[in-house]
């Protein structure tokens, strides 16, 4: 197994005094892809959550325990206050369980990241939006509308967008709240090949509700499951 | 036969219950049209003694038959325009700190604020305008007594605030969580997120609140009947004294039932109607534009 990426210790989440977690140790491998499992309710969402720091926006959420990033050979603390949250998402991307392109065209959908980031130079955005859509497949279907609204899509489309869009920045971590779900056979398998792909770039964490689709793609497994403690 | 007895009763009540609220309805609408056409009516007597377009457009000097209603219109346009200009870029900030911005606390605790101070009587604000405002401007300007159209419009931004905040907020609060998310998500700051996902989608929104809150302020007696010196002239600059047209009806009702001044406040009535009237229909096609797209 490859060297681990994240390694989580004695970690518990709470929503006010409701909690979610309690004493989470796992450790998360470097260009793999992890999948998440477990019932409905159970903070597979809120886990992912951590690796992001999204729980942030929720007013009430907390965490206590330490996660551990390695970004650049050194594993640091992600929540360390000193360790800057936007620098933070722009290194762990994110692929929601419901598309959710911006009110925007598709090219500017996939360059919003860049923007964000200051990164403005005409050229180096064309080159990196390009790169980001023909790796998810998409580039023959938008090639001739890339000026059109992002929701003129299909929900497929769409989601290999969201894709593109967490792909631009080139992620170390990427994380994945069942993306799947709302997509026809055919869309859901294109992203699973691309999520494969994936794997020599980056380290994919993935909610899960599909039993096959785990078997096929995911390398670990961590179940959410009440009373389990079961690794692959 | 008992059932359908019980069916044709029931019908029965429903025919009455739908006969009542239909008559409620069109008594609501007629009133709206008939306190304008009372006012339009009342108000004609004017038109026997001077050109129609005298009384919208001349000065008003009720010694030599003047009775034009000028002065008063620009008094309430300067001083409504002057007040939305002064509080839109106050209440938008405000707003996009309570719903984006800020922290979710702060935001809360601001947020009870406002919600609070719409519900403070217009007379406060007169008060605070009249024995803080006015001698300040009155000391600033150096000339004049302070009760100037600078002061009114000062006092009346205040006063819509919370309306234009409100609406904002609200208008805010529709944008999709998912969009926000995606932001987050994305690394984006709070600031990123207003000025390229929030502000972008609530322009409509933001256009009508402003609108309807141009409206409130037109609508509004007390603060330029307090603050705005009530001199019958038109206004120069903004340290010139202004009466509006609310003002206007306000002062002259007092005053005897026959004059012909007590006729012309119909007339300005009919006016303030109808500027209000367009103003509030304009707001709505804007919002009814936002939601066909
Ligand atoms: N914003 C919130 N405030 C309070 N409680 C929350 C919030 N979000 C989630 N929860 C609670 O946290 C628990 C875990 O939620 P979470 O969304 O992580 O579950 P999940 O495993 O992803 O479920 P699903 O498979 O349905 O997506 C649930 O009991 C939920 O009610
Ligand atoms: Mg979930």
């Amino acid at each position: 197994m490859t060297p681990p990426k994240i390694k989580i210790e004695s970690l518990d989440f709470y929503y006010n005094t409701h909690q979610i977690l309690s004493n989470i140790n796992e450790t998360i491998p470097e260009n793999a892809i992890t999948s998440i499992i477990g019932p409905s309710g159970a903070g597979k969402s809120t886990f992912l959550s951590l690796f992001n720091r999204l729980w942030e926006t929720t007013p009430g959420a907390r965490v206590e325990g330490r996660i551990q990033a390695r970004f650049s050979d050194s594993f640091m603390d992600i929540n360390d206050p000193k360790l800057s949250v936007i620098q933070l998402r722009r290194a762990v991307g994110m692929v929601f369980q419901m598309p959710n392109p911006l009110p925007m065209s598709i090219f500017n959908n996939v360059a919003f990241p860049l923007k964000l980031a200051g990164i403005t130079e005409k050229e180096t955005v064309q080159n990196r939006v390009t790169t980001a859509i023909k790796a998810c497949g998409l580039w023959p279907e938008v090639k001739d509308r890339l000026d059109k609204k992002a929701t003129t899509l299909s929900g497929g489309q769409q989601q290999r967008l969201c894709m593109a869009r967490a792909l631009v920045m080139e992620p170390e971590i990427l994380l994945l709240d069942e993306p799947t779900s709302s997509l026809d056979p055919r869309s859901g398998a294109m992203i699973e090949e691309l999520m494969v792909q994936l794997k020599p770039r980056c380290t994919l964490i993935m909610v899960s509700h599909q039993p096959d689709q785990v078997e096929r793609i995911a390398d670990q497994v961590i179940d959410f499951t009440p009373g389990s403690e079961s690794c692959r | 036969m008992n059932r359908s007895f019980f069916q044709q009763k029931r019908d029965r009540n429903e025919t009455a219950a739908r006969a009542l609220l239909f008559m409620s309805a069109l008594v609501c609408c007629l009133l709206v049209v008939l306190i304008l056409g009372f006012m339009v009516v009342t108000g004609l007597p004017l038109f026997g003694q001077n050109q129609a377009m005298d009384l919208l457009t001349g000065a008003w000097s009720p010694h030599n038959g003047g009775y034009g209603i000028a002065p008063m219109i620009f008094g309430t346009l300067w001083i409504s325009f002057l007040s939305v200009v002064i509080s839109f870029p106050m209440s938008l900030g405000c707003a996009a700190y309570i719903c984006v911005l800020g922290p979710h606390g702060k935001a809360t605790v601001m947020k009870r604020c406002v919600q609070m101070m719409t519900g403070i009587p217009t007379i406060i604000y007169g008060f605070v305008g009249v024995f803080l405002l006015v001698p300040l401007i009155r000391n600033t300007a150096g000339t004049g007594s302070g009760m100037c159209i600078l002061s009114a419009s000062l006092v009346l931004a205040v006063l819509i605030a919370p309306t234009m905040i409100l609406f904002f907020i609200q208008s805010f609060d529709r944008v999709p969580r998912s969009w926000l998310d995606a932001v987050d998500a994305l690394g984006g700051s709070r600031v990123q997120k207003l000025v390229y996902v929030v502000l972008p989608a609530c322009v409509k929104g933001i256009v009508t609140g402003t609108v309807l809150s141009f409206g409130r302020a037109l609508g509004d007696t007390l603060v330029a009947l307090m603050i705005a010196g009530n001199a019958i002239q038109k206004p120069d600059s903004l340290l010139d004294s202004a009466r509006t047209l609310t003002a206007h009806i306000a002062l002259v009702s007092a005053a005897d039932f026959e004059s012909m001044e007590f006729k012309s406040i119909f007339l300005c009535g009919a006016v303030l109607y109808l500027i209000t009237a367009l103003v509030i229909l304009g707001a709505r096609l804007i919002e009814r534009r936002g939601t066909h797209e």
